[in-house]
C-alpha cells in the first residue's frame, strides 16, 4: 500500500459513480472512510511511480509523491471535512457525489505531489471540481467568473513551472530546490516564483487575486460554503505553505512586496467584513483576512502554528457557514437584520456558533487564543513588530464585527424567525466547538509538534 | 522568436478576458491564452542543430540530437485540460444564456 491510493481510489470511484449514479453517494462515504483509515497505515516517505532514467539521474522524470506529517495532517483534515460536509448534505446534494470524489482526488493529489507538473494537473482537477460544486449556488455568472479567474491563475502557475523547467531541467520539487540552492542566483527565479505565487494566490483567496470570492461565497449554500471556505481554503493554504516554505525564495524587494500585499489583505479583509451588513459577506471577508495571516506566517517561517491556524479556521468556517447558510435558506435573506434573533429558539446552535466565533477572534480558553498567542510570540521572536501590530489591529476590527454579529443573532427583533437545524448538524457543531474548547484549555498536545513536520528541506539536505 | 510570439498571444488572451464583456468572447480569449501558453511550452523543448523527433527506432540512435520530449508530454496534458475547461465554460455559457437570454455580462444582473 502506498500514498498513490489516496488519489487513485477516489478517481476510480468518481468514474464508477458516473456509470452507476445510484451507488455514487455510498461510494463517496466508503472512499472517504477508506482514505482516513489508510492514512493510519501509510508510512512517511517518497513514492516514485513510473518515470525513466535520464543520463543516469534516476527518478528525475516521473510521478513523485511525498507523504510527511504536514501532508498527513492536511489529508486527514480535507478527507474528514469532505465526508462530514457530504453527510450533512446527503439528501439535498446527492447528485454532487461524483464531483466531490473528483475534488477529493484532486485535493489529495495537490497535497501529496512532489512534482510541479502533476501539481498543475491536480490544480486543474480540483479547480474543475470546485467550479462544478459552486454551480450548486445557481448563480452561473459568478461561477463563470470563478472559472475564468481560476483558469488565468492556473495558466500563470503553469507558465512559471515551464520557465523553471527551462532553467533547471527538472520538475521534481526536491531536485529543483537542490538546483536552485546550488546555483545561488535567486534573482533569476523571481519571475517564475511571482507567476506561481499569483496562480496559487487566486485559489488561496489572497488579495488582489480574490475577485471571485464575493460572487461564489456571497451566494453559497450548506454545500458550497463549507466546501469552498473550509475544505478548499484549507487545502490551498497547505499547498501555499509548502511552496512558500520550501521552494519560493522571497528576498529583498520581492519579500517586501509580498509582505505588504499580505498585510493589506489582512486589513482589507477585516475592514470589508466590518463594513458589510450581509452575514455571508462578513464570513467570506473574514476568510480572506485569515488566509493572508496564514500566508504571512509561512513567509516568516512560523510553520506549525500556521498549520494549526489553517485547521482551526477550516473547522470554524465550516460551522459558521453551515449555521448561516441554513438560516439564509430558511429565512430567505442573509442580511444580519433579517437573521436577528436566530439563536433565540436555537440556543445550542447559538452556543456552538458563539464559541467557534470567539475562537476565530482569539479569545482565551479557546484554541484560537492558544494559536494566536503562540504565533504572535514567534513573530516577536524574529522581530516582526510591525506585523504583530497589523494583526492586532485587524483582531480588534474582527472582534467588533463578530461581537456585533453575535449580539444581533442572539437578541430578537420585531419578528420571530424559525430555522430548524437537524441533529446531524447539531452533532457536528458540538464536536467542533468542544474540540476548540479542549485544545484551548489543554494545549500540551499542540506543543508536541514543531516546524519539522514539513520534511521537504530535510529530504533536500539529506537525500 | 517563437517564444515572443507565444507570449504576445498569451497577453492578447488575458487582454481579451479583461476587456470583453461577452461570455463567448471571453471563452475565445481563454483559448487564445492557452494556445499561447502551449506554444511557449513546446518552444522550450526545441533543440537547434537538426534535432529529430524523440521516437525510438530500430536503427542506432546514439549520437543523434533529439528535441526534449518532456514539454511535448506536458503540452498534450495541458491541451486536454484546456479542452475540459473550455467545455465546462461553454456549459456555463449555455446556462447563462438560458437564465438571462443574453451573453452580454453588462445586460444581466445577479441579485442576491
Amino acid at each position: 500500500m502506498n500514498a498513490v491510493l489516496l488519489i487513485v481510489i477516489p478517481l476510480l470511484a468518481a468514474f464508477i459513480s458516473i456509470v452507476s449514479k445510484k451507488i455514487a453517494p455510498y461510494l463517496l462515504l466508503v472512499v472517504g472512510l477508506f482514505n482516513i483509515v489508510l492514512l493510519f497505515f501509510l508510512e512517511n516517505g517518497l513514492v516514485f511511480i513510473g518515470g525513466f532514467d535520464v543520463a543516469m539521474n534516476s527518478d528525475l522524470l516521473g510521478i513523485s509523491l511525498l507523504l510527511d506529517t504536514y501532508a498527513r495532517m492536511a489529508l486527514w483534515l480535507i478527507n474528514g471535512l469532505i465526508l462530514v460536509i457530504f453527510c450533512l448534505n446527503f439528501k439535498s446534494y446527492k447528485a454532487f457525489s461524483s464531483i466531490l470524489l473528483l475534488a477529493m482526488a484532486g485535493l489529495n493529489g495537490l497535497l501529496l505531489t512532489n512534482d510541479l507538473f502533476n501539481f498543475f494537473v491536480f490544480l486543474e482537477i480540483s479547480g474543475i471540481a470546485a467550479y462544478l460544486i459552486t454551480s450548486a449556488n445557481k448563480k452561473p455568472v459568478s461561477t463563470f467568473r470563478y472559472l475564468v479567474i481560476g483558469a488565468i491563475g492556473s495558466s500563470l502557475f503553469l507558465f512559471g513551472v515551464v520557465v523553471l523547467y527551462a532553467m533547471y531541467g527538472t520538475l521534481n520539487m526536491i531536485v529543483m530546490i537542490q538546483a536552485i540552492q546550488a546555483s545561488g542566483n535567486y534573482a533569476e527565479v523571481i519571475l517564475p516564483f511571482t507567476l506561481m505565487f499569483i496562480g496559487l494566490g487566486v485559489e488561496a483567496k489572497l488579495l488582489p487575486f480574490n475577485a471571485w470570492v464575493k460572487g461564489v461565497l456571497g451566494h453559497s449554500n450548506t454545500l458550497t460554503g463549507p466546501m469552498i471556505a473550509g475544505v478548499y481554503a484549507a487545502a490551498m493554504s497547505f499547498v501555499l505553505g509548502r511552496f512558500i516554505t520550501n521552494l519560493f525564495v522571497f528576498e529583498g524587494s520581492l519579500l517586501i512586496v509580498v509582505t505588504v500585499l499580505l498585510a493589506l489583505g489582512i486589513l482589507a479583509g477585516d475592514v470589508m467584513a466590518f463594513s458589510s451588513t450581509k452575514t455571508r459577506e462578513i464570513l467570506l471577508f473574514s476568510s480572506i483576512a485569515q488566509a493572508s495571516i496564514v500566508a504571512l506566517l509561512f513567509v516568516n517561517g512560523v510553520i506549525i502554528w500556521a498549520v494549526y491556524l489553517i485547521i482551526a479556521n477550516a473547522l470554524s468556517k465550516t460551522v459558521m457557514f453551515l449555521v448561516i447558510n441554513k438560516a439564509t435558506k430558511d429565512v430567505g435573506s442573509d442580511e444580519s437584520e433579517a437573521l436577528r434573533g436566530l439563536f433565540v429558539n436555537n440556543k445550542l446552535v447559538g452556543l456552538t456558533f458563539t464559541l467557534v466565533t470567539l475562537s476565530v477572534m482569539g479569545l482565551p480558553l479557546l484554541a484560537g487564543f492558544v494559536i494566536k498567542l503562540n504565533f504572535l510570540t514567534q513573530l516577536a521572536g524574529i522581530g516582526q513588530i510591525v506585523l504583530i501590530a497589523i494583526i492586532l489591529v485587524a483582531s480588534v476590527i474582527e472582534g467588533i464585527y463578530f461581537v456585533r454579529l453575535i449580539v444581533k443573532l442572539w437578541y430578537p427583533g420585531e419578528s420571530e424567525i424559525s430555522v430548524k437545524y437537524n441533529y446531524s448538524f447539531k452533532a457536528v457543531f458540538i464536536v467542533i466547538a468542544l474540540a476548540l474548547l479542549v485544545f484551548g484549555t489543554y494545549s500540551t498536545p499542540l506543543t508536541k509538534l514543531d516546524n519539522t513536520i514539513d520534511t521537504v528541506m530535510e529530504v533536500v539536505n539529506n537525500g | 522568436m517563437i517564444q515572443y510570439a507565444s507570449i504576445i498571444l498569451f497577453v492578447i488572451g488575458i487582454y481579451g478576458l479583461f476587456v470583453s464583456k461577452n461570455v463567448i468572447k471571453m471563452i475565445v480569449s481563454l483559448n487564445i491564452m492557452e494556445i499561447g501558453l502551449n506554444i511557449f511550452i513546446i518552444s522550450i523543448g526545441f533543440v537547434g542543430g537538426g534535432a529529430i523527433a524523440p521516437i525510438i527506432s530500430s536503427t542506432q540512435d546514439l549520437g543523434l540530437i533529439f528535441v526534449d520530449p518532456l514539454p511535448q508530454a506536458l503540452v498534450l496534458t495541458a491541451i486536454v485540460i484546456g479542452v475540459g475547461t473550455t467545455a465546462l465554460a461553454l456549459a456555463f455559457a449555455k446556462t447563462i444564456y438560458k437564465t438571462y437570454n443574453t451573453f452580454e455580462l453588462d445586460e444581466m444582473e445577479e441579485s442576491a
